[in-house]
Parts: C-alpha cells; sequence; structure tokens
C-alpha cells in the first residue's frame, strides 16, 4: 500500500511539474506584451518599457523560469513586520506565487481570499448534485418505465442542456429580483449573509450536475439491480429499501464518487459563468479576469492551484475505491 | 482608457434583456416607475449612495491607479492641486492660487492653510513634494510617470540618480513650485490628475503596496474588496466645510449591468450609469423617467486606422477613398444614443464642432473618385474593378467593435475594397496592431487621458509614437509638419493661437487620413428623484462628490416602493429581507 501510496504521490508531483512547466511557456511564449495590458492602451513607449524592466520581463525566458520555480517553493524565512512579502508560510517552507501584475497584491493572497467563497459554492453545489442525483436515479430504477422515471428522465435531459448562464439568470430573476428570497449577487458579510447568497449560485451549478447524476445512478442501479447478489438478498427476505440502499445503492456510488472526484477539481477551478452572474468574487472569476487582462502570476497561480486540487482529488477518488469496494482493498 | 467587456458578458447582457423584457409586468414602459419624487429643498446631510461599476477596480493607491474604475473613487479620496468646475474649466483645489511664469516654466502652487489630510495632518508644500516623488521614483509602478518628463530634474531622479525631483521646490510651508525644464501647456491638466494628488505621510517616501489609500478627500476609504465592493464614509474633517452632504457611499464592483437595473428599480441602487443599450432606450422612452437623467460627454474618438507604411494604404488616395466611403451615421445607427459619429479626431467635449471645422464626412462619389485616382477605378454598375486583393481588418473581441467592423466591410465593398474580419482579444489586438508591417487597416479608440487636444495627437499620430514593437501610431502615420505643429502647440501659452494650431492639425489628418474617424461612445446617467446635486462633470467621470439625497423623500418612496408579483406579500419588505423571506417562506406552506 505504502509504494503504491510512493508511486500516486511521485506521479502527482510530476503532473505538477509538467503543467507549471508548460503552462509557464505558454503564457510567455504569447506574441502579446503584458507590460503593454500593465500598462494600459494608453500608456506610453517609455512607461511600458520602465513596466517591463520593473517586472523583469525584459530577461531571458530562461532566467525568468528559474527564478519563478526557485521562488515557487522555497526554505526562506518570514521577514520581520511591516516588510512586503508574497508568500505562503507553512512551517521553514514558503511557497511564492508572485505578485498580481495588476492588482499589485501577492497571488497567495488573492487566492486565499477567492478559495473560501469558490469553496463554499462547490460544496453547496455537490451536496445538492449528489442528493437529488442520487435519490433520483435510484427512485427513478427502482419505478423504471413509470411516469415519475420518464419525468426524471425528461427533467435531467432539460437540466443538462440548459446553460448555467439561463438558469442562473432565470433563478436570479425570478427568486432574488421578484420574490426576494436571495440577494440578487454579492457575497456578504457575515457567515450567514454568505451562505445565503451562496444558496442561488450553489443550486445554478448543481442543477446541472445533478442532473447529469441522476442519469448515471439510475442506468447504474438499473443494470445492479439485476445481479445475482441483488436476487439472492431479495430471495433472503430483506425488506427492498434496504436491497437498494444497503446492496445496490453502495455499488453505484463508485462510479458517482469517480466523477465527483473530477467535478471537484472543475468547480475550483471555477464555474466561471455563475460567478460571473451572482458577482462571487471565487476563484473562476478571478481566473477569468486574470486571463482577458494577462495577468501571468495569476493564472499560474490558479493553474497551479487548479491542477493540485485535481491531481489531490484524483488521489483521493482511488483511495476511496478501496472504502467502498471490498475487492479493491483485497488486491 | 478603454473598458474590456467579454463576448460573455454581452450575451448575458443581451440575454437578461430579453429576460427581463419578457417578463417585466411592472408597468406599461417596461420599467418601474422613478421612486419618489425631486423635491425643491435646500441641500442636506445623509444618506448612503448605492452604486455600481462593471468591471473592477485594480487599485486606489493615486500612484499606480489609472484604470476606468478608479477614476471616479480617487476623486472622492484625493482631491488635487487644481481640479475642474462643473463647467469643464479649470479651478484651483487644494491649492488657493497658481501663478504661471510668462515663460510657462515656472509654476507656483499656493497651498490653502488648514487642509487636514485624511490621518489628521495638516497639508504642507512638503506633503506635495513627497507625494511627487512618491509616484515619480523609478520603483513606483506608475503606468504614466512620462506625463511628467518635462518637470525639472525628471530624468535623473526618475532613473535613480538624484535623490530628489530638483524641479519641485518648496519654497514655504505653503508654496511649492514646480519647474519645468521645457514649456508644456498640459501641465495643469497634468496636474489635475489624481496621480499627483497630495497623500498622507502615513504613505511614506516610497512606494509600498501595502499603503491604504489616504488623502485630503471628502471621503475616506473603509472597504476595499477587489470584485466586491468599495465603501467610502465622509471625512468629518474635510476642508471644504459643510461639505460632503453624504454619510456613505457604497460601490460594488464586477455587477453585470443588468443586475445593477434590477437594483435601481428596487431603490438599491440610487444612481446608475451602466445601462446596456436596450435598458437605456428603455429608461429614455418611458414617459415616467421623461426629463430625467443626462448623458455624460465623450472623451473617446474610434476610427479605422490605414497602415500608412502598408499597401495599398501607403498610397494616399486609396487612404482617402475609406475616409470617404464610411457612412458614419449608419455606424451610430446600430446604438442609437450612445454611439454618436465622429468626424474628427478631438472630441466635442474637447475642441466643439463648428461649421467648417475640418474633418472627415461620407462622400460616395469622391470615394469612387479617389480609388479612380489610386489606379483602382470601381464601376458599382457592372461591380468590376476596384482593389484586387483582400485588406486584413483586425477587430477586438468585442461586440460593437466586430458589428462596427462588418458595416465597414458592406461599406468599402461598395467602392471595391474587399476586407476581412480578424477578430482577437484585446491584448493580442494592442501586439499585432503595434507591430510594423503587421496589420493593414483595424479599429482603433483613443480616450482622453487628459482634456487637451495634444493627447489625440501626439501619442497616436505623431512620428515619436512609432515604435517597431508596442507602437501606438497603429497607422505609422508621419508627418513633419504635423510633428512640428504639434510641438509648437505644446510649448505655446496662448490658448487661441493653440486652438489655430489643432484646427491645422485636423485639417492634416482629414487629409493625409491615416485613421478615418467613425464614431464615439457616451453613457446615459440616471439617479432616482431623490437624488441631488449632480450632473455629469464634462470632464469628470462620476464625480458625485457634490451629491445629496433628500433622505425624508427617500425613506417614504422606499416604503411605499416594495414591489414584486405578490403585492400582498412584497410588503413585507419593509421588515427587511430576513423578514420577508421567512414570512415568504410560512406565508407559502
Amino acid at each position: 500500500m505504502i509504494r503504491y501510496l510512493a508511486k500516486k504521490l511521485g506521479w502527482a508531483l510530476f503532473t505538477i511539474w509538467a503543467v507549471i512547466t508548460a503552462t509557464f511557456l505558454i503564457y510567455n511564449l504569447l506574441p502579446e506584451d503584458p507590460a503593454r495590458v500593465i500598462a494600459g492602451p494608453q500608456a506610453r513607449p517609455a512607461d511600458v518599457a520602465r513596466i517591463r524592466t520593473q517586472l523583469g520581463l525584459d530577461r531571458p525566458l530562461t532566467v525568468r523560469y528559474w527564478r519563478y520555480m526557485t521562488d515557487l517553493v522555497s526554505l526562506r524565512k518570514r521577514p520581520p513586520t511591516g516588510k512586503e512579502d508574497s508568500a505562503l508560510h507553512i512551517g521553514p517552507v514558503a511557497i511564492d506565487l508572485g505578485v498580481s501584475y495588476l492588482k499589485r497584491k501577492p497571488v497567495v493572497a488573492l487566492l486565499e481570499k477567492a478559495l473560501p467563497p469558490t469553496l463554499l459554492v462547490g460544496i453547496l453545489a455537490i451536496a445538492i448534485e449528489v442528493s437529488i442525483g442520487a435519490l433520483g436515479g435510484v427512485l427513478a430504477a427502482m419505478k423504471r418505465h413509470s411516469v415519475f422515471d420518464w419525468g426524471t428522465v425528461g427533467m435531467t435531459l432539460i437540466g443538462i442542456s440548459a446553460p448555467t448562464f439561463l438558469t442562473g439568470l432565470i433563478l436570479q430573476y425570478y427568486m432574488a429580483q421578484e420574490l426576494r428570497l436571495f440577494p440578487l449577487d454579492g457575497y456578504g458579510s457575515t457567515p450567514m449573509e454568505k451562505l445565503h447568497a451562496a444558496i442561488l449560485p450553489a443550486v445554478t451549478l448543481g442543477l446541472f450536475g445533478a442532473a447529469y447524476y441522476t442519469r448515471l445512478v439510475r442506468d447504474e442501479m438499473i443494470s445492479l439491480l439485476k445481479q445475482d447478489y441483488i436476487r439472492t438478498a431479495r430471495a433472503k427476505g430483506q425488506r427492498e429499501w434496504i436491497v437498494v440502499f444497503k446492496h445496490a445503492l453502495r455499488n453505484a456510488l463508485v462510479p458517482l464518487v469517480t466523477v465527483v472526484g473530477l467535478e471537484m477539481g472543475t468547480l475550483v477551478g471555477g464555474a466561471i459563468v455563475t460567478e460571473k452572474i451572482f458577482r462571487w468574487s471565487g476563484i473562476g472569476a478571478l481566473s477569468v479576469d486574470a486571463i482577458v487582462e494577462r495577468d501571468g502570476p495569476v493564472i499560474m497561480g490558479v493553474v497551479i492551484l487548479f491542477c493540485t486540487v485535481v491531481v489531490m482529488a484524483n488521489l483521493l477518488v482511488d483511495l476511496s475505491y478501496a472504502l467502498l469496494d471490498p475487492r479493491v482493498r483485497r488486491r | 482608457m478603454r473598458s474590456i467587456r467579454t463576448r460573455t458578458e454581452r450575451a448575458l447582457g443581451v440575454l437578461a434583456a430579453v429576460v427581463a423584457l419578457a417578463t417585466s409586468g411592472c408597468s406599461k414602459d417596461g420599467v418601474r416607475p422613478p421612486i419618489g419624487h425631486a423635491r425643491d429643498i435646500p441641500p442636506q446631510h445623509g444618506g448612503v449612495l448605492h452604486t455600481a461599476f462593471f468591471v473592477d477596480v485594480r487599485s486606489l493607491d493615486s500612484a499606480t491607479a489609472f484604470d476606468t474604475g478608479s477614476a471616479a473613487i480617487e476623486l472622492l479620496i484625493y482631491d488635487t492641486l487644481v481640479s475642474y468646475d462643473q463647467k469643464g474649466h479649470m479651478k484651483p483645489l487644494l491649492a488657493e492660487s497658481v501663478d504661471v511664469s510668462p515663460d510657462g516654466r515656472h509654476y507656483t502652487f499656493t497651498l490653502r492653510r488648514g487642509v487636514v489630510m485624511q490621518d489628521g495632518n495638516e497639508l504642507q508644500a512638503s506633503d506635495v513634494k513627497r507625494s511627487l516623488e512618491r509616484v515619480l521614483d523609478s520603483g513606483t509602478p506608475c503606468p504614466v510617470p512620462s506625463f511628467y518628463d518635462r518637470i525639472a530634474g525628471y530624468k535623473a531622479f526618475h532613473n535613480g540618480k538624484a535623490k530628489h525631483l530638483a524641479g519641485v521646490r518648496v519654497t514655504g510651508d505653503y508654496t511649492v513650485v514646480i519647474d519645468l525644464a521645457e514649456p508644456d501647456a498640459t501641465f495643469m491638466q497634468k496636474m489635475a490628475l489624481p496621480i499627483t494628488a497630495p497623500v498622507c505621510r502615513t504613505a511614506g517616501r516610497k512606494y509600498n503596496r501595502e499603503f491604504s489609500p489616504c488623502g485630503a478627500g471628502a471621503y475616506k476609504l473603509v472597504r476595499f474588496e477587489h470584485g466586491q465592493v468599495i465603501e467610502l464614509e465622509r471625512n468629518q474633517g474635510y476642508w471644504q466645510k459643510g461639505k460632503p452632504y453624504l454619510d456613505r457611499i457604497v460601490w460594488y464592483l464586477s455587477m453585470q449591468s443588468y443586475t445593477q437595473r434590477f437594483k435601481f428599480e428596487d431603490g438599491q441602487i440610487d444612481y446608475m450609469r451602466e445601462f446596456n443599450e436596450a435598458d437605456s432606450m428603455l429608461y429614455r422612452s418611458a414617459k415616467s423617467w421623461r426629463g430625467m437623467g443626462a448623458w455624460e460627454p465623450s472623451m473617446l474618438t474610434a476610427g479605422v486606422f490605414l497602415n500608412c507604411q502598408m499597401a495599398p494604404f501607403d498610397n494616399l488616395h486609396m487612404r482617402r477613398a475609406v475616409t470617404f466611403a464610411i457612412n458614419r451615421k449608419q455606424i451610430a445607427s446600430v446604438r442609437p444614443g450612445h454611439v454618436r459619429p465622429q468626424y474628427k479626431v478631438v472630441p466635442n467635449a474637447i475642441i466643439p464642432e463648428s461649421p467648417g471645422y475640418p474633418g472627415q464626412r461620407y462622400d460616395y462619389q469622391r470615394a469612387l473618385e479617389e480609388m479612380r485616382l489610386a489606379g483602382y477605378p470601381y464601376d458599382p454598375k457592372t461591380g468590376k474593378g476596384g482593389y484586387p486583393h483582400t485588406i486584413g481588418y483586425l477587430a477586438v473581441l468585442d461586440a460593437f467593435s466586430s458589428q462596427s467592423a462588418q458595416i465597414v466591410q458592406q461599406q468599402l465593398a461598395r467602392i471595391g475594397i474587399h476586407i476581412e474580419i480578424q477578430v482577437v482579444g484585446y491584448p493580442t489586438y494592442l501586439a499585432k496592431a503595434g507591430r510594423k508591417h503587421t496589420v493593414q487597416m483595424g479599429v482603433v479608440g483613443w480616450n482622453a487621458d487628459y482634456p487637451d487636444a495634444s493627447d489625440f495627437f501626439e501619442p497616436i499620430l505623431s512620428t515619436s509614437a512609432i515604435q517597431p514593437e508596442n507602437s501606438q501610431n497603429a497607422a505609422f502615420f508621419s508627418n513633419k509638419e504635423l510633428d512640428a505643429l504639434l510641438v509648437k502647440a505644446r510649448d505655446s501659452q496662448d490658448q487661441a493661437a493653440r486652438l489655430g494650431m489643432y484646427r491645422h492639425a485636423e485639417q492634416i489628418v482629414a487629409d493625409q487620413a491615416p485613421w478615418a474617424t467613425t464614431h464615439s461612445y457616451r453613457y446615459f446617467e440616471l439617479w432616482q428623484p431623490y437624488v441631488h446635486g449632480y450632473r455629469p462633470n464634462p470632464i469628470l467621470q462620476q464625480d458625485v462628490r457634490n451629491m445629496w439625497f433628500d433622505t425624508a423623500e427617500r425613506k417614504r418612496a422606499l416604503a411605499d416602493n416594495c414591489l414584486g408579483p405578490i403585492r400582498a406579500l412584497s410588503r413585507l419588505c419593509r421588515r427587511g429581507r430576513a423578514g420577508s423571506t421567512i414570512a415568504l417562506a410560512l406565508g407559502s406552506r
């Protein structure tokens, strides 16, 4: 098991390094000039040149890459209070993603601020989609070929097809503007306000996932309910809900967990449209702004975070198989 | 500066407008009526202004902030030595008086006494010098230090070779003299930019990104959350006694224009500027809103650049043919009201257009004649002739840029010029348009950095603005006569003579046609009737410093305006949102 873990971790680190390097190269090889974007379209050439020098963009690519990688993870000490520091210090290790070209703030601080809103909406959205998806899928499978089943399949089709921005706008208009049950947008100040404000974006995100998961669980359950061990459980006289929820659903959760694991990365990477509609200052909004304005350090920071979360989520999914499926444990 | 709206945002805006229109049952006008009435009462204190931007604000440190959003907020936090009155005329602000030497090289600013900065210290001449040095220091990421390159000793100081800026002399506690190495007719306008505003001593002598914005302005910064909100409160120690009137200002950031409209209808936003065109038209045509709101003067000139170093626009007649073939009214008709035809380089807000003023006009027959002179005659009846190759046209990933490009494409096809539109993101646009021998023609725009005609010629049409990369002169247009004229106009202290020189410069551009000017864009601003003391300033965007509220009317009107489809239940909103949520939830059971 330790060897398996070490191998997985090694691949994870390699993947992260490869992604960082590829992103760095792509960003720096683009024909665009970040200094011009930072200075603004109306800045005079002398000012653009000076900004380029200040940011070190006039140095060779290899020098910039070496500097970025050595700054990224180092063992430097925390500077005295009052001195500018752009690194995140975890024990003796300092993680420095640089300073945003445009916001003039450490990228670590920007990510630190953007992550909680994204996680809040992401977790709520996953809770919504998994609970609706699992329950809807199971019930549809149990009542196959019934009106409920057809209705569920139809609804999931609409849910999958409806673009997030349409769902978001409709929810925003009716639930916030007309009925005033939720704030129109924003993030709020107190924990209760934040939770209240998170519901509409989470539902917007969750509805799409719920539709997808319902179909996934339904199809999985239909095939599982035909299995011999289910027939055996029924023959033993077990109640139907125990057969379905204890024996069948547990196995149906394996593909669900896989997809949820992959989805986590996407959610952290940013529910871009949803965050824009609801003015939710998460990673999605941060990354869109950074890409539009070519804010290199922020783009790099988001990619590193996104990549780390995806890699870690996959690692956790692999480990969770062992918990869900005893056959994997025995291997 | 140009604001960047993504295609997604545009799409969302259009969709929201459709949803809102389809679902609005609020009034015959399609928009909800104003909240309350305008009463004729004297200015009063109190109230909280809520308003919004669709963009985020990059920074509020006056040394580095030079983006669209920050300017309006900086006006509130920082007072400058000089500023503009409501008619757009320059006036002293923190300076009591300004004396300019006859040769235009020495500016003596005498400061008002008793101006207390937001950190509690009195403003002194040394603060002016310290603030300027902080901005122009080589380590400060100021985007436009070269605006001040005529200050004596700038080069040595900016390059780190001198400890102090020699051209800024403190001659008394309240007197500061700025010496220019060469005269600069635009220097006063540059001193009105927030970049030069005195900042608190807490800012120190050198730029530090941890500096919390602090100046001598009417409002103090309380909270700044990127992408969310900026909150300001009244500066109790403000030097203009009795001002400002509002207790607080809450400025939401990155808010979609349709959300702004929803909030405006509800009174959650009191003053709004960023309507999408559909909403703007609805409000302007609504009976209940008749006579309310105002257009903000445009400081933008947009057009088509024609690369004078590349075929076919190295041919003067081809360039002229384009300028005559473009029907600017057709372009403006795409967004009526907001987009206005523009016939000259300098916006009308800076130099008003008058009969006989040089400019470019639509003249189809002249366009055909110029095509003939260029050696590419075109017969519109048979469709034969014209320029035999397709010309690349660079447009920006922005709805209006693409639309105007298509209109230009159709108009040029009528004289035998065929263009292929390439739509790219803004950074790519900047890189490609500014590279020598790369783009034949494309969309171009320039917004005033400061309100002077020189700002519309020197940075974009002079020979000195040509660079092999990042050239701001996208037309790569070089004209010795224009260059000489611009230098002379910048050095001159005689405003009447300067106006004559810029008129001549307009004539050169109209004749030589490096740009075909097409349009300008302006915003429609609207505020609820209980908002008083505000009119768009001709120069300063969104200057809300003199705004005040009829708070009693606002309170009364909002209590009567709890809108919603379930009118009975909507009364519950008087109890606050949480109360209404619970009540609605309970009521629905």
